[in-house]
């Protein structure tokens, strides 16, 4: 992306000197487009830059999430939009914060959610509970309520009948931190 | 304090096959063992660890509680209709102690 923004200024530059060469007969190198196209470049750059950094902090969090997740359930699993982690996106008490599990799961005996693992990854102790569900559950859904150290991302692995592992998130802001 | 106060909330006649929520409260403080009285010394843990749900005697839900769970342990989830029967709860703490409670469910032919 930022080869072809660079690669497009480059380009118009020519292009621009090629009409100017046109109007005055004579190759001019005008500093208004040396400038234009060094602040275009420079953009690029930092836009770039911006990119890279974001994407490093992204996929820095993603690798922290599955190297805890590959440590506390003892295998790798895999973002899903089934697991849904319903809490508040801010909440004034952390001692107290409700929050709402959802896996969309026919909850059948050839196909069920096994367990749910609950993980406050910002608390001082990790893992929050586990939730075992039978095809008798008949929804893989519960609704209760937790302590949050600090503002945080919550973390649900749904390991389903079939051994695979199913990943939801979701980001909470508290006001009051909670003693977990 | 050991607490220890069950509530549970379910219907008592239900449809075959109904999906029905259940929802639970134990009262209970949840100590962590994080904590320290004003003299200093650490509180030590004392949770309700562990929570089942049996349906006529079959194990239909349950859940491994840890320190982050709150005060007063609040708990909903669904069950699947099948015969008339009876719903028990099951709250361990820590230490061994145990609480119960039991609610008579009817399921309409």
């Amino acid at each position: 992306m930022v080869q072809q923004r660079i690669g497009f200024g480059y380009g118009e530059v020519l292009g621009r000197l090629l009409v100017e060469k046109r109007k005055h007969g004579l190759l001019r190198f005008s500093g208004g487009y040396m400038q234009a196209y060094a602040r275009r470049t420079l953009l690029c750059g930092a836009f770039g830059s911006v990119l890279f950094w974001a994407g490093a902090d992204a996929a820095d969090e993603g690798a922290a999430e599955q190297e805890l997740v590959q440590r506390l359930v003892g295998g790798p699993a895999v973002p899903s939009p089934l697991v849904h982690v319903q809490i508040p996106p801010v909440f004034g008490n952390g001692y107290s914060v409700p929050l709402t599990l959802i896996v969309d799961s026919p909850m059948t005996t050839a196909d069920h959610v096994r367990t749910i693992h609950l993980f406050a990854p910002g608390n001082p102790i990790i893992p929050v509970a586990n939730f075992r569900f039978t095809p008798q559950s008949g929804r893989a859904a519960i609704a209760t309520r937790i302590r949050l150290a600090k503002s945080q991302t919550v973390i649900a692995v749904a390991e389903m009948s079939d051994g695979s592992r199913l990943m939801g998130r979701a980001f909470v802001k508290v006001d009051i931190d909670g003693c977990a | 304090m050991a607490g220890g106060q069950p509530r549970v909330q379910a219907p008592g006649e239900v449809a075959k096959d109904e999906v029905f929520e259940v929802r639970t409260l134990i009262t209970h403080p949840m100590e962590t063992g994080l904590r320290h009285d004003p003299a200093g010394h650490l509180i030590p843990r004392n949770i309700i660890n562990s929570f089942t749900c049996r349906y006529n005697d079959v194990v239909v839900f349950s859940v491994d509680l840890h320190e982050p769970m709150s005060a007063n342990p609040y708990l909903s989830f669904h069950v699947r209709a099948g015969q008339s029967g009876r719903l028990q709860f099951i709250w361990e703490e820590d230490g061994g102690a145990v609480f119960t409670l039991e609610k008579p469910i009817t399921v309409a032919a």
